[in-house]
């Protein structure tokens, strides 16, 4: 549990600070926004899924967090869009985080309807196979 | 800017981590399905963009966080197609060699947007 924590402390910070070094001394400044994006959360959840549990566990936290990713799109295209709209930093911000949540909301219960809407194949296969 | 000290850099490793630590601790407080929706929070994303804050004010600001947040929005195509490859991987090849893999991809993908859009 602490050492999943700690995983997540150093990869999430190496990241930041790593973007923050791209942007001082590397020329490739895109290289910078990459390493912001950096996913140290899936990394660290499919290592300690793999540890605990195996590959097909782990697996699925890679898949699942597809979707969690699609929210993190929405926050930085609104930032970006924001900024270059009205160049208020604070507001792109504010908004990002109020579109990341909205967005993540509706992926979220997508999500769900479209596991349901598999269960209920399976289910109805099943009943099929008996008749 | 120009100039690299340790302090800076030790801001954004504590920022970073502490943001990372933060948005996992809510997410796991929060039951299943919204503690699922906080699972995903771009925390690396924002710390970064927050402490660009730190050294750029006014219009040096903005122009920090667009060029930003120009990199990140490519970073988080990439980590979709990382994610969904891991997912493919992982089973076949085991999740050690699935991730390294998943990783590798994630690097050499990386390095080519930086040759694209630096050298065409």
């Amino acid at each position: 549990m602490y050492k999943d924590l700690l995983i997540r402390f150093i990869l999430g910070g190496a990241a930041v600070m790593v973007s923050y070094l791209i942007t001082v001394i590397s020329p490739w400044k895109i290289l910078a926004g990459i390493f912001a994006a950096f996913p140290a959360v899936m990394i660290t959840a499919v290592l300690m899924v793999g540890i605990a549990s195996g590959s097909k566990n782990a697996a699925k936290i890679a898949n699942g967090s597809v979707f969690g990713m699609i929210g993190g799109v929405v926050c930085v295209a609104t930032v970006w869009t924001v900024l270059q709209g009205s160049g208020n930093w604070t507001l792109s911000i504010v908004l990002g985080l109020l579109f990341w949540l909205g967005s993540s909301i509706i992926v979220s219960s997508f999500r769900d309807k479209l596991k349901n809407g598999r269960r209920n194949i399976l289910r109805l296969n099943v009943l099929i196979r008996h008749k | 800017m120009g100039d690299l000290s340790i302090s800076a850099l030790l801001i954004r490793f504590i920022l970073g981590g502490t943001a990372v630590v933060v948005s996992t601790l809510v997410a796991r407080n929060l039951g299943e399905k919204a503690g699922g929706i906080f699972a995903a929070f771009p925390a690396v994303y924002l710390a970064a963009l927050l402490t660009v804050g730190l050294d750029f004010s006014g219009d040096e600001l903005v122009a920090h966080s667009i060029l930003l947040s120009k990199g990140a929005i490519v970073g988080m195509g990439i980590n979709i197609m990382v994610a969904i490859l891991a997912g493919y991987l992982l089973p076949r090849q085991g999740w050690k060699r699935g991730l390294l893999q998943a990783m590798g991809f994630w690097l050499v993908l990386s390095m080519a947007v930086v040759m694209i859009t630096t050298y065409s």
